[in-house]
């Protein structure tokens, strides 16, 4: 984790460089970080200075979208982290043959476009999906539902939770281990009392970075769930869909709600970042 | 090594899964009456985006009139709703913009007949309240340089507008390509007429064909007047979806919204009796 401080930093080449020429690299670079930064900071000082987040905010149509963004992002995070964390645990420490494929597989939907999830989840769970029959004798019908606004975000997220947990795993010292189990420990107090414990930075970063994509999900949503208010339409949905009907303070609002939720969670996870760095040194 | 137990695991993990599922079923689920009173049934209305405010309304009335009662509203394209219906989406009533679409659910066997119609409509052109292309005549729509907000083909306004442009381009005063130009200046297909109009709110395109009711409902167009013999009357039908779990409720309600009350409330906002 921390070799990359200790690199050797190139020796400066002396008269290579003019106070023109990294003016101006400074000067493309700026461009660029305006061009990031002005349209999310307009957007909130909007939404900010014309009240339009204050009034909004306390609007029905916000508040059902926050409550079931609140409560399906917590469920498919609960999902994530029950199955996640055994996935996570033996990709770290098991090899078998297809492993490679596997996690591939997995790390699949971070590069599939939202719209491919939707239809996907779709194509599995729909009326005439792949589990058409067993979901049709069991009674349950999923698609355009609040279920399947939870299997969305879990869908589109749980690999970042997968891919930081095993990270993170792997990383604990099998040494420590060794010694409590050395010392009698279970399996079970190893995992709770060693492995969770030293891992835990990489998990909770895992954990934040998995609930800001499931609350910022949109595609795979409006194409397997539907977009009904108070069943279906989360916060970013409300975005499309008052932008839609052209209440545009409306969508303001809830987009706003959203980045600042979003920039909280890149906070957290310096922060994580921050005091995993400050466990390494302790520990070594 | 020694491990806990893989079925223990498994049933732990299970556990949590329905705890989850269970937890988020009292936040939407399926539209079933199962813990609602007798007679108190919760519906779920998909209706077109253009009788959006009608059905606000409806709701408020049908809920008052039946205590207990909860619909759920869901508007959108026609089409986008029909799809979404046959892809097993929880609606007991289907409201659409056409006859076409009910009509899909009927022949697929999804839905009961009859479909019944409730309102009529008509077309007009709507453009930003400033009209800062000089909009005058709906001859204009195929000016060069408009830029015209139309909807998706399969949304039902889509299959009007062709009608009264086609209309339009047999009238004398019209060009004779007026309906390849019209074309030519669409720049772009939103979902559904709701978005259309909003678009034009927001000055982000020149003109827009729309429903009557629809320029009526925003302060933020203008409208310009379609020749009453080029004209297309658009009739609104609906179905019982043949999934319901309350299909007397569903029927009640589409009654109730095809006759006297609903019409009532249709008409407030501009629709016609059906044509």
């Amino acid at each position: 984790m921390t070799e990359v401080e200790h690199l050797p930093v190139p020796a400066r080449r002396g008269g290579a460089r003019s106070p023109w020429g990294e003016r101006s690299v400074a000067a493309v670079g700026a461009l660029l970080a305006l061009f990031l930064a002005l349209p999310v900071v307009a957007l909130v000082g909007r939404a900010v200075l014309d009240g339009s987040l204050a009034v909004s905010v306390t609007s029905r149509v916000v508040l059902d979208a926050l409550v079931l963004s609140v409560v399906t992002t917590a469920v498919s995070l609960a999902l994530t982290v029950a199955f996640g964390l055994p996935l996570a645990f033996v990709l770290a420490r098991r090899s078998f043959p297809g492993k490679g494929w596997l996690e591939a597989v997995i790390d699949l939907p971070i590069v599939l476009p939202p719209s491919v999830a939707g239809l996907a989840l779709l194509i599995v769970f729909g009326r005439r999906g792949v589990l058409a029959g067993p979901l049709d004798v069991l009674g349950i019908a999923i698609p355009f539902t609040t279920v399947a606004v939870v299997l969305a975000q879990t869908f589109v997220s749980a690999p970042f939770f997968i891919r930081s947990a095993r990270t993170g795993i792997a990383s604990v010292d099998r040494d420590l281990e060794d010694a409590a189990r050395a010392d009698g420990a279970s399996e079970r107090q190893l995992f709770r009392s060693i492995t969770v414990p030293l891992a835990s930075s990489a998990l909770a970063a895992g954990l934040v970075m998995t609930w800001a994509r499931s609350l910022g999900e949109f595609g795979a949503t409006i194409m397997f769930a539907g977009n009904v208010e108070g069943r279906t339409r989360t916060l970013p949905l409300v975005v499309y869909s008052e932008f839609q009907e052209g209440n545009l303070d409306a969508s303001i609002a809830a987009a706003a709600i959203l980045v600042l939720a979003a920039f909280g969670v890149l906070v957290a996870v310096r922060v994580f970042r921050w005091s995993r760095v400050f466990d390494a040194r302790g520990i070594g | 090594m020694p491990r806990t137990g893989p079925a223990t695991l498994a049933v732990a993990w299970l556990a949590t899964l329905l705890a989850c599922v269970c937890a988020c079923a009292p936040a939407g689920g399926p539209s079933t009456a199962s813990s609602a009173p007798a007679g108190a049934a919760n519906l779920t209305i998909y209706g077109a985006a253009s009788l959006k405010s009608a059905i606000d309304q409806a709701k408020t009335a049908w809920e008052t009139g039946h205590p207990g009662s909860k619909l759920t509203i869901a508007t959108d394209s026609s089409a986008a709703l029909e799809t979404q219906i046959e892809q097993g989406a929880p609606a007991d009533v289907f409201l659409s913009a056409d006859t076409t679409n009910p009509k899909k659910l009927v022949d697929k066997g999804l839905a009961a007949a009859p479909v019944t119609s409730f309102a009529g409509n008509q077309l007009t052109v709507i453009v930003p309240s400033a009209n800062p292309a000089g909009i005058e005549t709906p001859a204009d729509l195929a000016r060069p340089g408009i830029k015209v907000i139309a909807a998706g083909d399969a949304v039902p306004i889509t299959k009007y507008a062709g009608q009264l442009v086609a209309n339009l381009a047999r009238q004398s005063g019209y060009p004779a390509d007026f309906v390849a130009a019209y074309s030519a200046n669409i720049a772009s297909k939103e979902d559904n007429v709701k978005a259309v109009v909003a678009k034009i709110e927001l000055g982000e395109g020149d003109a827009g064909i729309v429903y009557v009711t629809d320029a009526k409902a925003s302060t933020k167009v203008a409208t310009i007047d379609v020749p009453a013999g080029a004209n297309v009357p658009a009739a609104y039908a609906g179905v019982v979806v043949k999934a319901s779990p309350n299909p007397a409720a569903a029927e009640a309600f589409l009654d109730w919204f095809a006759g006297p009350d609903g019409r009532a409330i249709l008409a407030s906002f501009g629709f016609l009796p059906p044509p």
